[in-house]
């Protein structure tokens, strides 16, 4: 399934999207994610496919808002209800229960919106959703209503039964950790859309700056390639000189930017890309260090289990010798 | 109480009450919930003007009434009757009296609703009466019922506008308030006493109601909920 939609008001946006699967659409709040949301599901004027053209009230969306919007007067499985009015009466109430069932939660079907956490209501919403039977299924930052402590394993449970059921989900999110979990993302700014692809894809090889801020790159650095020989290349950066593989369109001369994650700073043995520097600080951060190695006038950032930072002995203040693996060195166009 | 014309009296002002409610209730609940979601040209205009009975003296009101709806008024020679003296006017004078007074518990119940519930309530495939029957007036009744006890509640004890337009005719357009002045000129202070003592505990009644019904309105918004 794609959408394609056109909106001018309140933002300016058009855009192009697959979903597969559970797609999580990234991006800072204020770049429009929430007014393309609500495009879809009829409730913002906009020209587009699916759905172009018919009230809100005739598209088959489940639309979640942020806080879920449970009719508070209604209990759970009346609220599961309300979209079954093509059916009898007598058999509403069943088929509710059925909904909640699939969603986990039959024994809180008596219950108020008000008797309910965050998760909860999160999922009598989904399944008064479910039951309109919708063709895509449309969620505004469906982990930011949720406590942090655990909103892990809160929405992991969620996002297992949307698999299951399979029906397609539109997600709108600022949350890198949703993101990962998604089978298909889009990177959504002010810009419009820059990327969509796999997690594996947009995490490892983001497309453009923008992006690999997004999606958590730390250090970005500007260089220029050197010389190129087959699938690689070498470059000239502010950590010296690098080996990296060669993007297609990556010429002797050009400018780039180049990424790399702070996972990815010390790596396995090896001969290439050996640096020396001296490490300015060390910052605990849960159960691993975040820390900063001066380079070359550079500072590159790196983030180690403390397993291994005990295995290696790191002090602040002292000379360090890293690895950087050239596969690991991310090449964007400048 | 011996007075019989004061029982007429009453009986009439708790029928213009009761009539200028309900129009108020048809026509305020669009009127609030336009003025409380919807953006238009003009709107400060409306917004002033729906309040302007709230500040201007009742007797001002009254003497426009009085000429647009009089024998010589622009709507007798157009549509070639006159409401002056007569129940039809104490009823219309009535309404703008208390428009203010409905309106703002009106549009106070509108605007505790969560728009998002709506928009959902529409994605879930209720159209328009639905959503109005089946999200918002049970969500808002509270406030919709008290915002109409106030109106009634102050259409009972008016005084400048119904003398100007009704002219105070004993069992035909007389209000109680005119007719507890009347008593208290003629020196009857006895008759005077029972009309306000009748009219106080009226009025009593329906503010504790209103307190009530705002407590469990409050109870039921959704931002309760969270």
């Amino acid at each position: 399934m794609e959408i394609a939609y056109t909106l001018e008001r309140p933002v300016r946006l058009s855009l192009r999207l697959h979903i597969r699967g559970f797609t999580v659409l990234l991006g800072e709040s204020g770049v429009g994610k929430t007014s393309l949301l609500k495009a879809v599901a009829g409730l913002l004027p906009a020209r587009g496919e699916p759905f172009g053209g018919l009230p809100a009230e005739r598209r088959p969306v489940g639309y979640l808002p942020q806080h879920f919007a449970l009719f508070p007067h209604l209990r759970a499985w009346q609220n599961v209800a309300f979209p079954l009015v093509r059916w009898p009466r007598t058999q509403r109430r069943e088929r509710a229960l059925g909904y909640l069932a699939q969603m986990g939660i039959a024994e809180l079907a008596e219950r108020f919106p008000r008797e309910l956490s965050g998760g909860q209501q999160q999922r009598v919403a989904l399944a008064r959703a479910l039951a309109r039977e919708p063709a895509l299924l449309l969620l505004d930052e469906p982990t930011s209503a949720l406590d942090m402590g655990t909103r892990e394993e809160v929405f992991s449970g969620v996002l297992e039964r949307l698999r299951a059921l399979r029906i397609p989900t539109l997600a709108a999110s600022h949350d890198p950790w949703l993101a990962q979990r998604a089978d298909w993302i889009g990177v959504l700014t002010r810009g419009g859309l820059l990327q969509q692809g796999t997690p594996e894809e947009v995490f490892t090889r983001p497309a453009s700056l923008e992006v690999a801020r997004l999606v958590g790159f730390r250090n970005l650095f500007e260089a220029s390639v050197g010389a190129v020989d087959g699938e690689w290349l070498w470059l000239d950066s502010p950590l010296g000189r690098l080996k990296a593989l060669r993007p297609a369109w990556a010429q002797p001369g050009r400018r780039v930017w180049l990424g790399l994650r702070s996972e990815e700073v010390f790596t396995l043995e090896g001969e290439e890309n050996r640096l020396r520097g001296r490490l300015l600080a060390l910052r605990a951060q849960g159960v691993r260090w975040r820390g900063y190695l001066e380079v070359g006038g550079a500072s590159l950032e790196f983030l180690l289990p403390r397993y291994r930072l005990e295995g290696l002995g790191l002090r602040e203040g002292e000379e360090v010798e890293v690895r950087l693996e050239p596969r690991f060195l991310h090449l964007m166009p400048d | 109480m011996s007075d019989p014309v004061f029982w007429e009296t009453l009986g009439l002002t708790l029928r213009v009450s009761l009539l200028s409610t309900l129009i108020l209730l048809l026509m305020g609940v669009p009127l609030a919930w336009v003025l409380a979601h919807k953006r238009f040209w003009g709107k400060r205009v409306v917004e002033s003007v729906v309040l302007l009975p709230l500040t201007l003296p009742p007797t001002v009101l009254g003497f426009y009434l009085l000429l647009l709806l009089g024998q010589n008024g622009p709507i007798a020679q157009v549509l070639g009757f006159s409401w002056a003296f007569r129940f039809e006017g104490l009823v219309v004078g009535s309404v703008l009296f208390s428009l203010p007074f409905a309106l703002n518990g009106y549009r106070e119940a509108f605007r505790g609703l969560e728009p998002d519930l709506i928009q959902t309530a529409r994605t879930l495939g209720a159209g328009w009466l639905r959503v109005w029957l089946e999200v918002i007036l049970p969500l808002t009744w509270p406030g919709i019922l008290s915002g109409s006890i106030l109106a009634f509640a102050h259409t009972l004890g008016e005084f400048g506008v119904v003398l100007m337009v009704g002219g105070s005719i004993p069992g035909k357009t007389q209000m109680v308030s005119i007719y507890i002045y009347d008593q208290v000129q003629a020196l009857r202070f006895d008759r005077a006493n029972q009309a306000a003592g009748v009219l106080l505990l009226i009025s009593f009644a329906l503010v504790y109601l209103v307190r009530s019904l705002e407590d469990r309105w409050k109870s039921r918004t959704p931002s309760s909920v969270r």
